[in-house]
């Protein structure tokens, strides 16, 4: 069983949460064309690499972002979405 | 006994020859090369060679050949799918597989026992019976059985599940079988080489070489090939694939574990599968029971074990199966199964001239091996998607037109 | 025989008790701590089981659950490993998978007869042609592979599972793993924990003395030491099953499995013997040396009266001093390698004027004339670079027994499991780890330490590392010599034969031969081989094969023995029972805070989603069609009453709520009213339909959702989610389990809820509309809701006051027959109204215009999640829709069910989703998705019914009822 750290509750077993999928930024809906949208909505960033990814803590209903990679499974770091607005608005 | 074996009792020698040539070094040029030499590249090789006159067709492996999902599901094959398109494109891998033994004059230990899908609820019930009625819309045995039935097909188990989930009923599917998986693998490999294809294992692609959106060649670790047209059947590893020639696919990669437990003499004769419980088991003919579970819960592309699925599975197992208590595991292991949106497999032409994706398999991918391998070298062939794979093509996605396979929406396996 | 020696300083056995069991119907005593194999070898029994495929004779190879030669059943279990488990009083045993008893197993001919044709992988070659015939070759194969029969009567043992936390594990008691575990304890705040598999501590320290008295002091010095040491836990008979992710370890033990979650891993596991191959080393009375030091010192037991020991090592003479010890008459030692080993050894075994044969080997051992037991061995010179016996020059020993002593393999499965990088040590001829992950540290043999003062400083290493790793930079460091000595594994222990059945894994049966027969199939890569082969596929997992199989390829391809690599290593690291795994197994149900009301009142409870809910209420002598037409029709003509409790209920609230609800559900929300309430639809990012609820706006800043049952979950996580992408000042609560939900419905309900209170809030309020209020004494939210029926109160509860309401509202519906009703009943009013329910009425895939839910679709909003692919949808032709529908008055034949096919041309274009027949209307009613051009109302199209049958419908308007005059 992993562990996993939530940025609240602290670090506790994955059983405990919910995988939430990678996180993708929406495009403008108002000025994408069909296809743009319809690739927001079904393609995937997939291959393997160090991914921001949605996780919920499903006890204390936490839904925060995990940095992983997904081809070894080492999390790099744990925060509440604030912190990744933060980041985006930092760029 | 079979002729065949007397051969070996009274013969001096030990003369059979190897099923297929371990090609080191890949020539500069060929017509096709599949990437991936697992069931389904080995397959689509045999089909090109034997179907299409195409021999000049080059298989890639990473590793071993059969040493991916090939060699890790679970071995079972069965056609009661969902959609009018998934069953006839099932049924016809069943038909297949019926015959292949021969074909490939290899023994795959194709054996029909019956195929099981537990409904422990009213809902689980209607999604049996909406199979059912589809399936035999298209000519597949499969109905929809009371407790009586299962009772008698399997009597050692417990359809209360003791008393926490209790069995309604079932989806029977007569023609549901199971297969020796490296044997498909192999008498694939063999036939193909026969043909005249090589088989290079341990050989890595690194990247394939588009130019102006078409396919020119691949850099492989053992140098580059220069063709016109790749097949990527690399089952657990497409995005990697897809990545080197920068197309788009809904897929994600999900771990699927699956265990033995050590060898009992034979009692259970069917295939059960209980999409409540996340459970699938049977009976190998070495007596392991050969067991399964759902996907795993989150994306990663390895194949680590999880103690999680063992608990999971064998918690379930003794609540269908409470006299097994103190049977063993033996062994757990897990593959990389690529996960699609609408669980249903991607395949044919891409944007990219000369690159066909074969992928796409979630957890369906053995059942599917001969048919995947006729249909896309077909589809290489031709140049235009085989009818039978129509359906799966990967603009469905932007076209919005999924594949109705999710509406079972419980797992089965 | 009896084999039994004097009492042995450290061994296992209590002699005080003795214990009295049968096996294959003999009668036999032992000793309490005796195995089952210990005990049968001290009785002189030696033939303990039959082999997989060739049904061969077998008796002790490693004593120590690295074969399985001896498998039994008691009749209530099976595979009992009678190596290592310890017989009980009145134990009734058997070999498994023989027919006709372990002695004269009919099987034998199997091996005798058949074994030529048996060629490796024979089952792939044969049995297909002509196709009919391969089931009854089939059945052949299967019932002559299994091991144990099941017992089917075998009673559900469901283990306890505890949770422990370490900052040190150690797995492995021998010199090694207590030295890293008193290093460690040096640091006292660090809690320590040892595990090992054997009954008792030590390792090889406890067995592998070479007569001397030495290795036991040591040891009792060891664990004196650790016994006194307040911070180390030590605990024996407990394996370590796998390592997984993050440093857990399921400790598996008897009375169930811990899983041991810790900072850091010293694994200090040893190695496992490796059997030399040649000619009948499968016989009865030939062993491991280990085995035969085991049976030595653990148990008492001499384990032949003459026998010969043939080595590639040194360890070889160690076991020659320890039969010596042990009272074997020792008749010569047999050494594959040239070179004799000049050391003390030898001169020791020169003073017992024991012969040694250098550069010979056993060439192979002879039978007994009932092929039961060795009976001599012949031996001939042996040529280490050409790996050539000169067969010529032979000669034999009469012997009883035959100790082997060849070499070495890392127990390192669990090192394996977590990621180690391997290299190949050829000073010492073994795989051993050249990177570890982070926190995981490897000591002693495993680590390929051998030498006694370098275990002990390598344990003590592994320690100070793994302490540096935990932060400890205090910690010493500490250097371990490398190997000097010879090798303690010989390169190639592999006697050719030309008669073969010189094996190399006892488990399946696997020969040399098979090898060199597989790798002529092009079967020459390691994973290939084993899959064809099977070697270490068995249930011993290759603990006593794999590293032949290895030597025996690289030999075969000509290539060293680090190009060949070894097979993946995967749990466990011994087969660990089903029940141990799978714990005791808690199925937590949901259930109404009234729950034992409705079974009072004779409910049939139905799962739904996580809930436990009433499916309908049972009346002695009425049919289940009967009681939901009765119950469905006391709310058509009078009032009815069900339970809502399971629904999801949350609150939204705080300035921005408005504009969450209208971004997260399909609907407007901006204009609803205090006091209104809303039919809620949500469709997830690709327009697909997730859930619908109802929406209650209580105050200006404050809603009030419930969603469906089975959804809720989920919907709330969603709605957690997209809050935080869209930045809103709003607050979600969860409060399902808070309230409970009373429906009271019918044309009389409004006078059975009014009779409660005096509050004219209830008798006012009218559909569509939500109104607090105090129902005796209890704060209640009433909504009146139309999803069952024309006239319906919702009325929300604190969970804890549910039962009063419930009561008096029972109590004052009496006078109306009120009667309670449950999720059937209600499954077919809503039918009756003409409404869908997500999840029946829908699939994975449903869109909303396959509904035809337009007017739910709010379009002209901004933005609300899926609207962008409801544009993109909405340009598509649909390919279905889903329509109320009626069968013909009277219809009578075979009745379509749901899920029975649209059938219009011979093609499917759609199924029936609900369907039931209604006192109501008088007719059978439903819901079917039908061809997009079959909507309006008196379409006509065709269901296909089980038996084939068509059966024709028309489709409606809803509700049912309400248009019963158009029909």
């Amino acid at each position: 069983m992993k562990l996993l750290k939530c940025p609240i509750n602290g670090t506790r077993p994955i059983s405990e949460f919910v995988y939430g999928g990678t996180y993708r930024d929406m495009p403008d809906h108002e000025i994408v064309t069909d296809s743009e949208w319809a690739s927001y909505v079904h393609y995937r960033d997939n291959a393997p690499g160090l991914k921001k990814e949605w996780w919920y803590h499903g006890p204390s209903g936490t839904w925060f972002i995990a940095e992983r990679n997904t081809l070894t499974d080492e999390v790099k770091d744990t925060y509440l979405f604030n912190k990744l607005v933060e980041q985006e608005s930092v760029k | 006994m079979p002729y065949k074996l007397l051969k070996f009792g009274f013969g001096r020698e030990f003369n059979e020859s190897r099923y297929f040539e371990d090609v080191q070094t890949p020539k500069k040029t060929y017509d096709v090369v599949i990437i991936g030499g697992g069931g389904h590249g080995l397959a689509a090789a045999y089909y090109l060679a034997k179907e299409h006159g195409i021999t000049n067709v080059a298989v890639l492996e990473r590793g071993y050949i059969g040493g991916g999902n090939t060699g890790r599901n679970t071995t079972i094959v069965r056609s009661n799918y969902l959609t009018p398109e998934g069953v006839k494109f099932y049924d016809a891998s069943v038909k297949l597989f019926e015959g292949l033994s021969e074909e490939l004059d290899l023994n795959m230990f194709y054996s029909t026992r019956g195929h099981f899908t537990l409904a422990h609820t009213d809902s689980s019930m209607r999604t049996m019976r909406w199979r059912a009625e589809v399936n035999k819309h298209v000519g597949v045995d499969s109905r929809v059985v009371g407790r009586d039935e299962i009772a008698k097909a399997c009597p050692q188990m417990d359809l209360d599940c003791s008393g926490h989930a209790a069995i309604k009923g079932a989806l029977y599917h007569n023609p549901g079988s199971v297969a020796r998986h490296d044997a498909v693998a192999w008498g694939y490999a063999r036939g193909a080489a026969n043909l005249g294809v090589d088989i290079i294992q341990m050989t890595e692609v690194q990247d394939i070489d588009v130019r102006n959106g078409k396919v020119h060649g691949v850099q492989t670790s053992k140098g580059y090939i220069s063709t016109g047209k790749v097949l990527s059947a690399v089952a657990g590893f497409t995005p990697r694939i897809t990545k080197m020639v920068d197309i788009k696919t809904p897929i994600t990669i999900h771990p699927l574990q699956a265990c033995v437990t050590e060898p009992m003499k034979p009692w259970l004769d069917t295939i059960i599968v209980s999409g409540s419980l996340h459970v699938y088991v049977s009976q190998s003919s070495r007596g392991e029971l050969v067991m399964g579970s759902s996907l795993d819960p989150y994306e990663l592309h390895s194949t680590r074990s999880s103690f999680d699925f063992v608990e999971g599975l064998t918690s379930h197992i003794v609540d269908m199966f409470p006299f097994l208590s103190n049977v063993k595991v033996v062994r757990q292991w897990a593959g990389m199964a690529d996960l699609t949106p609408d669980f249903a497999p991607i395949m044919g032409k891409t944007e990219i001239e000369g690159f066909y994706l074969d992928a796409g398999w979630g957890t369906w991918g053995f059942k599917a091996t001969p048919i995947s391998g006729k249909t896309m070298a077909a589809t290489i062939a031709n140049d235009k998607a085989h009818d039978l794979i129509h359906s799966f093509r990967l603009s469905r996605f932007e076209d919005y037109e999924l594949t109705g396979e999710k509406g079972a929406a419980s797992v089965g396996h | 025989m009896n084999m039994r020696i004097n009492k042995q300083t450290g061994e296992w056995l209590e002699r005080e008790k003795q214990i009295n069991f049968t096996y294959e119907g003999k009668k036999f005593t032992a000793y309490e701590g005796d195995t089952i194999t210990s005990a049968l070898w001290a009785s002189g029994e030696k033939v303990l089981g039959r082999s997989f495929k060739y049904h061969r004779p077998r008796g002790v190879l490693s004593l120590a659950n690295h074969d399985i030669n001896v498998m039994l059943t008691d009749g209530v279990d099976t595979n009992i490993r009678g190596d290592v488990i310890t017989v009980k009083e009145g134990m009734s045993l058997t070999a498994v998978n023989t027919l006709g008893g372990v002695k004269k197993d009919n099987l034998r001919y199997i091996g005798k007869l058949l074994s030529p044709f048996l060629v490796v992988g024979f089952y792939y070659k044969a049995f297909f042609r002509p196709r009919f015939m391969f089931p009854f070759w089939e059945n052949i194969i299967r019932h002559g592979a299994g091991l144990g029969k099941v017992n089917f009567n075998y009673p559900r043992i469901p283990k306890p599972k505890l949770n422990e936390h370490y900052d040190v594990l150690v797995v492995g008691a021998g010199p090694s793993g207590l030295a890293a575990a008193l290093a460690a304890s040096l640091d006292k705040q660090l809690k320590i924990l040892i595990v090992d598999e054997n009954k008792q501590a030590g390792g090889s320290l406890g067995y592998d003395r070479a007569g001397s008295v030495t290795p036991q002091s040591q040891l009792e010095e060891l664990l004196s030491e650790v016994n006194i040491t307040p911070n180390i836990t030590l605990r024996t008979d407990a394996y370590a099953g796998a390592y997984y992710t993050d440093h857990l370890i399921p400790i598996i033990e008897f009375s169930g499995i811990t899983k041991v979650r810790t900072k850091t891993l010293i694994i200090a596991t040893g190695v496992f013997e490796q059997p030399p191959v040649f000619r009948n080393n499968d016989l009865p009375g030939v062993m491991n040396g280990s085995a035969a030091q085991r049976m030595i010192y653990r148990y008492g037991i001499k384990p032949f009266n003459d026998g010969v020991v043939f080595t590639a090592n040194d360890y070889g003479y160690r076991v020659a001093l320890d039969l010596i010890h042990a009272g074997t008459n020792v008749k010569a030692v047999v050494d594959l390698r040239k070179t004799p080993v000049s050391s003390i050894l030898t001169r020791e075994l020169a003073n017992h004027d024991i012969r040694i044969y250098s550069g010979h080997c056993v060439y192979e051992a002879l039978a007994t004339s009932d092929d039961m037991a060795v009976k001599g061995v012949v031996i001939c010179p042996f040529d280490e670079e050409t790996n050539q016996a000169d067969s010529e020059q032979s000669f034999t020993i009469e012997c009883d027994g035959v100790a082997m002593s060849a070499g070495w393999a890392s127990a390192a499965a669990l090192l394996y499991q977590s990621g180690m990088k391997v290299k190949y040590d050829y000073t010492i001829e073994q795989f051993i780890p050249d990177s570890l992950p982070n926190g995981i540290f490897a000591a002693g043999k495993v680590n390929g330490v051998y030498d006694f003062d370098q275990r002990i400083a390598d344990g003590a290493r592994a320690a100070a590392e793994a302490m540096r790793y935990m932060g400890m930079d205090n910690a010493p460091v500490i250097t371990v010599q490398a190997h000097s000595n010879v090798s303690p594994s010989h390169s190639f222990p592999v006697v050719p034969h030309p008669k073969g059945k010189n094996f190399v894994d006892f488990d399946e049966d696997i020969q040399a031969k098979d090898f060199i027969n597989a790798a002529k199939e092009g079967f020459d890569n390691i994973e290939l081989m084993k899959r064809f082969t099977t070697v270490g596929m068995g249930p011993s997992q290759g603990k006593h094969s794999n590293m032949n199989a290895i030597r025996i390829l690289a030999r075969i391809r000509e290539l060293p023995v680090e190009k060949i690599g070894s097979t993946t290593s995967r749990p466990f690291f011994h087969p660990t029972p089903i029940g141990h795994l799978g714990g005791r197994n808690f199925h937590p149900v949901r259930q109404s805070s009234i729950q034992s009301w409705h079974a009072d009142a004779g409910a049939v409870f139905v799962d739904v989603g996580a809930w436990s809910r009433p499916a309908y209420y049972q009346k002695p002598g009425v049919d289940l069609a009967e009681i939901i037409q009765q119950e469905s029709m006391a709310v058509h003509n009078a009032v009815g009453i069900i339970d809502g409790s399971s629904l999801g209920k949350i609150e939204v609230c705080g300035p921005d709520a408005a504009q969450f609800l209208e971004k997260f559900f399909t609907g407007k929300f901006a204009d609803q009213k205090v006091g209104e309430i809303r039919y809620a639809l949500s469709i997830d990012e690709s327009a697909v339909v997730a859930d619908d609820g109802i929406v209650s706006r209580v105050k200006d800043e404050l809603f009030y959702i419930t969603i469906g049952t089975s959804n809720a979950a989920m919907v709330y996580r969603e709605m957690q989610r997209w809050l935080q992408m869209w930045q809103l000042d709003v607050g979600l609560i969860n409060v399902t389990g808070s309230y409970g939900i009373i429906n009271v419905v019918g044309p009389k309900a409004v006078h059975v809820v009014s009779s409660l209170t005096q509050d004219p809030l209830v008798s006012k309020l009218t559909a569509g509309k939500v109104g607090e209020t105090i129902i005796s004494e209890v704060p209640v939210r009433i909504m009146c809701v139309t999803f069952v029926s024309n006239i319906g109160y919702e009325i929300h509860v604190p969970a804890d006051s549910m039962l009063a309401v419930w009561e008096k509202l029972i109590k004052a519906g009496t006078a109306y027959d009120i009667r309670p009703f449950g999720t059937d009943t209600q499954r077919l009013l809503r039918l009756e109204m003409g409404h869908y329910l997500p999840a029946y009425d829908t699939d994975g895939l449903t869109i909303p215009y396959e509904l035809g839910c337009e007017s739910e679709l709010a379009m002209d909003k901004p933005f609300f999640v899926g609207q962008r692919s409801l544009k993109i949808l909405a340009k598509k032709t649909l390919k279905k829709r889903l329509v109320p529908f009626v069968l013909a008055d009277n219809f009578s034949g075979q009745m379509p069910e749901d899920c029975n096919l649209v059938i219009e041309n011979g093609e499917i274009k759609g199924r029936v989703t609900s369907i039931s027949y209604s006192s109501k209307v008088d007719r059978v009613i439903g819901f079917a998705y039908v061809d997009p051009n079959k909507v309006e109302a008196g379409s006509q199209f065709e269901i296909r019914t089980d038996n084939g049958s068509m059966v024709k419908a028309t489709v409606v308007n809803t509700p049912f009822f309400n248009s019963k005059k158009e029909f």
